[in-house]
């Protein structure tokens, strides 16, 4: 905390009691108005899940804190190896964690980075709501449609500012794209189109094992229901997990989704039916599809979105890019379907890349323009600030989420579904509403 | 003796008579078939039998799980996967609730049995998604498994009804004081307030043995 305000470190360490000798800061919203730290005040973070993903982001939050905008003040994981590499990453005064919890009972944390799998992404969010902790938190936002309501009554109800890692909608040619959506340069869109490339197999299957001594497993499952070790089953690949991860339409979809639904103007919104076709892995643990075709039917306004998952997706000669602007992830993207012309992008992470066209267009006087995000985490910063809503706030994430899951429960399930958007519940199938939620492991829930 | 046959016999020895109209149905060619495949070693010929397998049946229910049980990883995984196929069949708004019926029942037989923790606990699972009143009193049996407990109550918290949630009220009662915790937390999750046993989902336990910076 920059001492840019009246109270000090010492004087607020006394009135609270913590001991001076103490390595916490303060958190900044202790020297602002209530709850919200102030424009010039460091933010004080946490990150828990300091593998891949959350390595990254441990990363863009330490050049941060070297431009003295955020404090890191602790970084949490299950497998010490990986926590020992973010510590020394970190430096000194940045305190090592097995329990997440431990930090939300931090009062010097402002905000909390969640990269754990996504099983854990409802349970940790909503936690850190309840604890008071501002929370980004990894894409997809959750694995059942209960924790997806969870999420968003923690957050409204604690006032705390929360943005989902589809970081697709922050990136400067998801602007561009928007922009010419909404001008409607292609006219009135009635299909999206999202295609991917096919979710791996684990083709060398072995049996189950006791767990690393560095790894605790039993926190790594948490929520999920008790299963064994299984070295093709825990980091990273828990993606190809129908329970955890949900294969590809819930990995890229809650990116490729999320950039559809922002630039439909459709977050909030919901289809009202979904049926899913796929195939499943012939071998090995995992079980989410290798393809799947996915078609969403929305009303009021009607428009249809798939998701097509099969290998053979290229960007076209024309949109080659060299360089630095190439584009890095040419296998998934959306084709969007106007009246007039079509749209296509790829990517939709943290590489969007937006069709030629769109990108060489002028917007001509009285052409609407729409929000430009200054960066995904800056956006959150403001959220924590000012309140505002986060460019993927909870609402439109866990409606991103939603999509993904229900994709997986009609292909897990073999039939089409229907969808009460009002009340965000699946309609006419006790089977299938049964699977809106999942029963999680004590004490590891919601 | 067909391999169907043989393994029809070796359950109903091992695990008793199971539900009526069931017992009695003579194995058919299409059990025949989704066992022979999936015991078979083409890895593409055993998922296309577990995927098709929802057609075939509460029939299918206790030979799968035999196989499951003692069948070879990738075998064991198809046969599992089969039944998990049979349970959404019979789940299905337009299906016939005898059939549904038919597969909990198998189901819920096959907790009483010798077969293994992982194939029981797998079942329990399945009984979580169409299982109604009549498997209740089975899956709470459970509830004094040391193994099988946590799977148990997680099934009787997504059971709905007031059986299921009656047994979760007896089981806070009736549990070790371990367990408890657990109870009262499945009975939150339907709507019942619980005291005297605080909630510890935001309580902290787990200490890491890494060392920050400074104290090294």
């Amino acid at each position: 905390m920059k001492r840019t305000r009246k109270v000090s470190r010492r004087s607020f360490l006394a009135a609270t009691g913590v001991a001076v000798s103490a390595p916490y800061l303060i958190p900044a919203r202790a020297l602002a108005r209530a709850g919200r730290p102030g424009a010039n005040d460091r933010i004080t973070v946490a990150v828990v899940g300091v593998g891949g993903m959350g390595g990254g982001h441990l990363r863009e939050f330490l050049r941060l804190r070297r431009r003295g905008e955020v404090n890191v003040a602790a970084v949490c994981d299950v497998d010490e190896t990986r926590l020992e590499k973010a510590l020394k990453m970190s430096g000194r005064g940045v305190e090592p964690y097995r329990d997440y919890r431990y930090i939300l009972e931090r009062k010097d944390v402002d905000a909390v980075l969640f990269a754990t799998p996504d099983h854990w992404h409802g349970v940790q969010t909503v936690h850190a709501a309840e604890m008071g902790k501002h929370v980004y938190v990894e894409k997809p936002a959750c694995c059942t449609i209960e924790e997806g309501k969870a999420m968003i009554a923690a957050a409204n109800k604690n006032k705390v500012s929360v943005q989902v890692g589809s970081q697709g909608r922050s990136q400067p040619e998801a602007y561009l794209a928007h922009r010419y959506l909404v001008n409607e340069v292609i006219g009135k869109v009635d299909k999206v189109a999202c295609f991917h490339y096919d979710s791996p197999i684990d083709e060398n299957p072995v049996p189950d094992s006791d767990p690393p001594p560095e790894l605790d497993w039993d926190m790594w499952l948490g929520p999920l229901p008790w299963r064994p070790y299984n070295q093709n089953g825990c980091h990273g690949v828990f993606r190809w997990f129908l329970e955890s991860g949900g294969g590809q339409i819930r990995d890229r979809g809650a990116h490729v989704m999320s950039c559809a639904m922002w630039w439909m103007g459709a977050d909030g919104t919901g289809p009202v039916s979904v049926e899913a076709t796929g195939t499943p892995p012939h071998i090995g643990l995992w079980d989410s599809a290798v393809t799947m075709d996915v078609t969403y039917e929305f009303k009021n306004p009607d428009w249809t979105m798939t998701w097509n998952q099969h290998t053979g997706n290229a960007v076209p000669a024309e949109e080659r890019r060299e360089g630095e602007a190439a584009i890095g992830r040419p296998g998934y993207g959306a084709v969007y379907h106007g009246d007039r012309d079509t749209f296509t992008h790829w990517g939709g992470d943290g590489g969007t890349w937006a069709e030629r066209k769109c990108r060489e267009w002028e917007p001509p006087p009285g052409a609407k323009d729409v929000y430009r995000s200054p960066g995904h985490k800056e956006d959150w910063f403001n959220g924590i600030r000012t309140g505002a809503k986060t460019i993927m706030n909870i609402e439109a994430a866990v409606g991103v989420a939603n999509l993904c899951i229900l994709g997986n429960l009609s292909y897990i399930l073999g039939r089409k579904l229907y969808w009460d958007q009002r009340k965000m519940e699946i309609v006419g199938d006790e089977q299938a509403r049964r699977m809106m939620s999942r029963p999680q492991r004590h004490p590891y829930h919601l | 003796m067909s391999v169907t046959k043989e393994l029809d016999v070796s359950i109903r020895g091992a695990f008793g008579a199971t539900s009526p109209g069931v017992s009695d149905r003579p194995a058919s060619a299409a059990l025949e078939n989704l066992l022979s495949d999936i015991q078979g070693s083409d890895p593409h010929v055993r998922t296309k039998a577990w995927q098709a397998a929802g057609e075939v049946g509460a029939v299918a229910v206790q030979p799968l799980a035999k196989v499951a049980e003692e069948g070879e990883m990738e075998v064991s995984r198809a046969a599992k996967r089969a039944m998990w196929q049979i349970v959404r069949y019979a789940g299905r708004p337009d299906g016939d609730g005898k059939e549904k019926d038919a597969v909990v029942s198998e189901l819920v037989a096959l907790l009483s049995t010798s077969l293994s923790v992982p194939v029981r606990r797998e079942v329990v699972r399945m009984l979580s998604e169409i299982g109604g009143n009549e498997s209740v009193s089975a899956i709470s049996s459970l509830l004094s498994h040391s193994n099988l407990r946590e799977d148990a109550r997680m099934a009787l918290e997504r059971i709905p009804g007031d059986e299921s949630l009656e047994a979760l009220k007896i089981a806070l009662n009736s549990v070790p004081q371990d367990f408890k915790p657990n109870v009262a937390q499945s009975l939150r999750a339907r709507g019942v307030e619980v005291e005297g046993i605080p909630c510890r989902k935001l309580v902290p336990t787990k200490q890491t043995n890494v060392k920050p910076l400074a104290a090294r």
